[in-house]
């Protein structure tokens, strides 16, 4: 840690210089935007001239360190969710009574009438209702972290964990292990040691459950005690596992480190899967933590990689994953995922090759690698810079920070992002979603976004605060208001083509209200707010 | 209200332009048609295969949905909740379908709804989640497939133009079987489509601004995209739906599927290029209090059979190039459970219905219903891979000429397709 901060020190000093030298075509306020759109979810009105103060560089060190950074007001918007306060036993403990209490229901229920009440419908208990409003909260407790929070990337990276280690929030247990998958398992470690992360993450209860890991078991092992006896008339079968089950050391090698190009044979997913089974969680009623099952270990040797694991239980995984973190495929695989979601869908290969070997400096120090791809001059090229176009939730957030919205716990900016179609928490596929454009882009979600962008202007969306009149003073000149417009929304980028539309709409408008909506509509709604 | 495509395709650009109408991408569909039929073949809109999939979430009941009511382990393996012969719509003397699916006897009369008993995932999961994705992501066994089947299907076959219609799925957002990178869209509402603003003039407006705007945009994907979407106002707006009304005396159910297929009905009506349509249909998962001939499962057919009946009649002709697929993650125990219910199994049935569909007939191999018969000594064992009934509506319904990438890692081969489209 001591030999980081001395890196770090020496290149926040020298920085400014390179980037000079690196950029001349991008001007201060140029690299302080890029900055802010990249680093950050864009910046909020006049986030671009603090930046610019501060000096880019510096502020980027500021975010690479934010434990330094005081976040009071955010910490103070954290108190209104209540789903804070509830750790996994609690959360546990309430699914288990939503689950009594449909079953409850569906036994007494009579035939509801085809052709008015969906099955479903009568479930609106409290203890559904309550648990339902827990999961919308943990969605906007998302929005609401990257909208106000001043530790911007650490938040962009907590996103791209959550994301590169997806765990889908609607199957089974998941439904209540998301909350503390993020709170305790990815939060910590948005910017720590990659082996750490990946150490968490097999361990954590809602990896375990979503790829199927809890339930895998050495062939021929038995339990001391009948762990998974039959359920009457529960969610389907519980007979007792038989065998290992592949599917966590398919991702872990496919998706989480080696990459699907890693050089990896079915065998080697069998000998992986040998040396996980054993580790799962505990029943729901005992808080549903991490538990490693000695019985269900499979003890024999096993050969995978090079190396040779023989009878060390849990030690083994823990080895494995220390290995793999480290392996030269793991390192290009990640890097180059973080390269797309900050420097370019298609990045260059010098930002790749500096991340990697910034990780091989550090083992995995994730503030060095990602303080390597941030000083390579690929990051500042000039044709990298709003070559991106916003993911539905950049998309969202940034307009939010544009215009100062100040979004509550309901959910509706959430409701919002998945409307644009990327829903939080909410990819079933291990693959998390995509880093490139054409997955999200499309004609639906491009009406979305403009209605999205319509509904913010015009303050039509209950729950969020939308401070416009600090931000855009209404006024009859169009043309100031557009330049207005221009300077606080897009950073001054606006093209001429979007100015002379936006103008030309406001033509025959004489309030100043509606010609305000209307033109931060248009802005927002734009093409050149969709790029970063 | 329609198009005609022969008017594009003979009268040429200049005609497009005082329909009002983009002629860049109505010549880029009737190019497309042109490429896909021979020259001399009238090029009419409604030549355009269409396929309708309707996912049952939740697994529903195979044995209650199309009654193997000529087996008598059947009746004595659910004493509470078979369905008794006397009520069974008989098909073919051993199977006959639910009571509640009455109205989709005569489909079956006139040769133009098959069923498909023992279709199935070859993988074993009894897991809503994991069965689901599979048979969306059309790999079973393989959960880090990142598109889905229908997609792959757009994205590989480039003979069938591109219209911003071309696959639809009917909700809020885009399911899984159509995430991947060719064009797909969501539909919520079809009325509601476009820029959501209450007055007719100020939303005529917007939308001429947002499009002007774009119109700088440049190229890329965000220009393409947003032009595709601009088209589609444009198209749904000259079809007018909410002025639609179905044909005759045609009453949809009630709900949420009933108003799906109306909307779907609509689609195929208004000529938009529409070539899959996808929706979902919730409610089948039946552990406690199934019920026989009434009750929760009979509830949940009666609305799917009305729903499909009046979508058939209200399409009436224009049925002899759509297909409709039912699909579900999988079937249900044979034997009943304690709480009167069926708890998760293994294969089920999937019906199949429309103009190309060689009807009047239980396709697939019945696996019988004795201990030994079973998967697993307890549910009904598949016999038909999902992916073979899949593969064969792409390839003779829809035209698909190469299924290898739509279905990796499978090769479907003619051999193996269980008959449901007429050759």
């Amino acid at each position: 840690m001591r030999h980081f901060l001395i890196v770090a020190a020496t290149l926040a000093v020298v920085s400014p210089r390179p980037l000079a030298a690196q950029a001349p075509q991008l001007s201060t306020r140029d690299s302080a935007l890029h900055a802010l759109n990249r680093l950050a979810y864009g910046p909020r009105p006049g986030e671009v001239d603090s930046v610019v103060r501060i000096g880019v560089m510096r502020w980027i060190d500021q975010q690479l360190d934010p434990d330094r950074i005081d976040d009071a007001a955010l910490q103070q918007r954290e108190r209104e969710f209540k789903i804070l306060s509830y750790d996994r036993e609690d959360l546990a403990q309430r699914f288990r009574d939503v689950q009594r209490e449909r079953q409850r229901l569906q036994r007494e229920s009579s035939p509801p009438d085809p052709l008015s009440a969906s099955p479903r419908g009568g479930t609106d208990m409290r203890p559904m209702r309550e648990f339902r409003e827990l999961g919308g909260e943990l969605q906007q407790l998302a929005i609401v972290r990257a909208t106000l929070s001043e530790r911007q990337l650490r938040e962009v990276m907590v996103d791209f964990w959550t994301n590169h280690f997806n765990v889908f929030v609607g199957k089974g247990a998941d439904r209540f292990l998301l909350p503390s998958y993020i709170e305790e398992t990815i939060r910590p470690r948005a910017l720590a040691r990659f082996e750490d992360l990946l150490i968490a993450t097999a361990e954590s209860p809602a990896m375990l459950f979503y790829l199927d890991n809890a339930q895998s078991v050495a062939p021929g092992s038995s339990p001391p005690f009948p762990l998974f006896a039959r359920r009457r008339g529960g969610q389907g079968v519980r007979s007792r596992p038989t065998g290992i089950n592949e599917n966590y050391a398919r991702e872990l090698l496919e998706l989480h480190t080696l990459g699907i190009d890693g050089g990896y044979t079915q065998q080697d997913i069998i000998e992986v899967a040998r040396i996980f089974t054993g580790w799962s969680i505990e029943p729901p009623d005992r808080g549903a933590g991490f538990v490693f099952r000695d019985w269900a270990h499979d003890r024999g040797t096993k050969h995978v990689f090079g190396l040779t694991f023989h009878n060390d239980g849990k030690d083994e995984g823990i080895r494995l994953l220390k290995f793999l973190a480290n392996q030269p495929a793991t390192m290009h695989h990640v890097s180059a995922k973080l390269c797309m979601r900050f420097v370019a869908d298609d990045p260059p290969d010098g930002c790749i090759d500096a991340a990697v070997a910034a990780w091989q400096h550090t083992r995995g120090d994730m503030r060095a690698v990602l303080r390597a791809i941030f000083t390579s001059p690929d990051f500042w090229d000039a044709r990298v810079v709003r070559s991106k176009v916003k993911t539905p939730f950049e998309f969202v957030i940034s307009a939010a920070r544009a215009i100062s919205a100040d979004p509550d716990s309901t959910p509706r900016l959430a409701q919002m992002v998945a409307r644009l179609g990327e829903p939080l928490y909410q990819q079933p596929a291990p693959t998390g979603y995509a880093e490139t454009e054409a997955h999200w882009v499309n004609s639906g979600s491009l009406l979305a976004r403009m209605n999205a962008a319509v509904a913010l202007a015009g303050g039509r969306l209950p729950g969020i605060d939308a401070n416009l009149d600090a931000v855009i003073p209404a006024t009859t000149d169009h043309a100031q208001l557009v330049d207005r417009v221009d300077e606080r929304i897009l950073g001054s980028t606006m093209s001429a083509h979007t100015k002379s539309v936006i103008l030309a709409q406001l033509g025959d408008i004489s309030d100043p209200t509606q010609a305000r909506v209307l033109a931060v509509g248009l802005a927002l709604g734009g093409p050149d707010f969709q790029k970063q | 209200m329609t198009i005609s495509r022969r008017v594009f395709v003979r009268a040429g650009g200049l005609a497009l332009v005082s329909l009002g109408l983009d002629p860049l991408f109505l010549a880029r569909a009737a190019f497309a048609k042109t490429r896909r039929l021979s020259p001399l073949s009238p090029l009419s809109a409604s030549d355009r295969p269409i396929l309708v999939c309707l996912f049952q979430r939740g697994a529903v009941d195979g044995l209650n949905m199309i009654v193997p009511h000529g087996d008598r382990l059947y009746y004595q393996e659910r004493p509470r909740i078979a369905i008794p012969a006397s009520d069974v719509v008989d098909l073919d003397g051993h199977f006959g379908l639910h009571p509640s699916l009455a109205p989709l006897k005569s489909l079956w009369d006139n040769k133009s709804l098959a069923v498909l008993h023992g279709i199935g995932s070859p993988d074993s999961t009894r897991s809503h989640f994991d069965a689901q994705d599979y048979m969306e992501s059309g790999t079973p066994g393989l959960k880090s497939t990142g598109d889905g089947w229908l997609n792959r299907y757009c994205e590989h076959d480039r003979e069938h133009a591109d219209t911003p219609f071309r696959a639809v799925a009917f909700g809020p957002q885009l399911p899984r079987i159509l995430a991947g990178s060719a064009p797909s869209l969501a539909i919520d509402d079809l009325q509601a489509f476009g820029l959501r603003v209450p007055q007719e003039d100020a939303r005529d407006r917007l939308t001429k601004a947002f499009e002007e705007l774009y119109d700088g945009a440049g190229t890329g994907l965000l220009a393409s995209s947003s032009r595709e979407g601009f088209e589609a106002i444009q198209m749904l707006k000259r079809a007018d739906p909410t002025q639609y009304r179905p044909a005759g005396d045609v009453e949809y159910p009630s709900g949420r599927l009933g108003r799906t297929l109306l909307q779907i009905a609509q689609l195929i009506k208004a000529n938009v290029g529409l070539e899959i349509a996808f929706a979902d249909c919730t409610g089948w998962d039946t552990h406690v209090n199934q019920g026989s001939s009434e009750g929760q499962l009979s509830a949940r057919l009666r609305e799917l059979g009305l729903a499909l009946s009046a979508f058939t009649r209200d399409l009436g002709d224009g049925m002899h190039n759509v297909v409709v697929l039912t699909m579900s993650e999988f079937g249900r125990t044979i034997r009943e459970n304690g709480n009167s219910g069926t708890d998760h199994g293994h294969a089920t049935a999937m019906l199949v219905m429309g103009g190309p569909v060689n009807g009047g007939q239980v396709l697939g191999r019945w696996p019988g219903l004795e201990i030994d018969q079973r998967f697993e000594a307890r549910d009904v064992a598949v016999t038909t891979d999902f992916r073979d009934l899949f593969a064969e509506i792409l390839a003779r319904h829809l035209g698909a000429t190469d299924l290898a990438p739509v279905f990796p890692g499978y090769a479907p081969t003619v051999a193996r397709f269980p008959g449901a489209i007429r050759v």
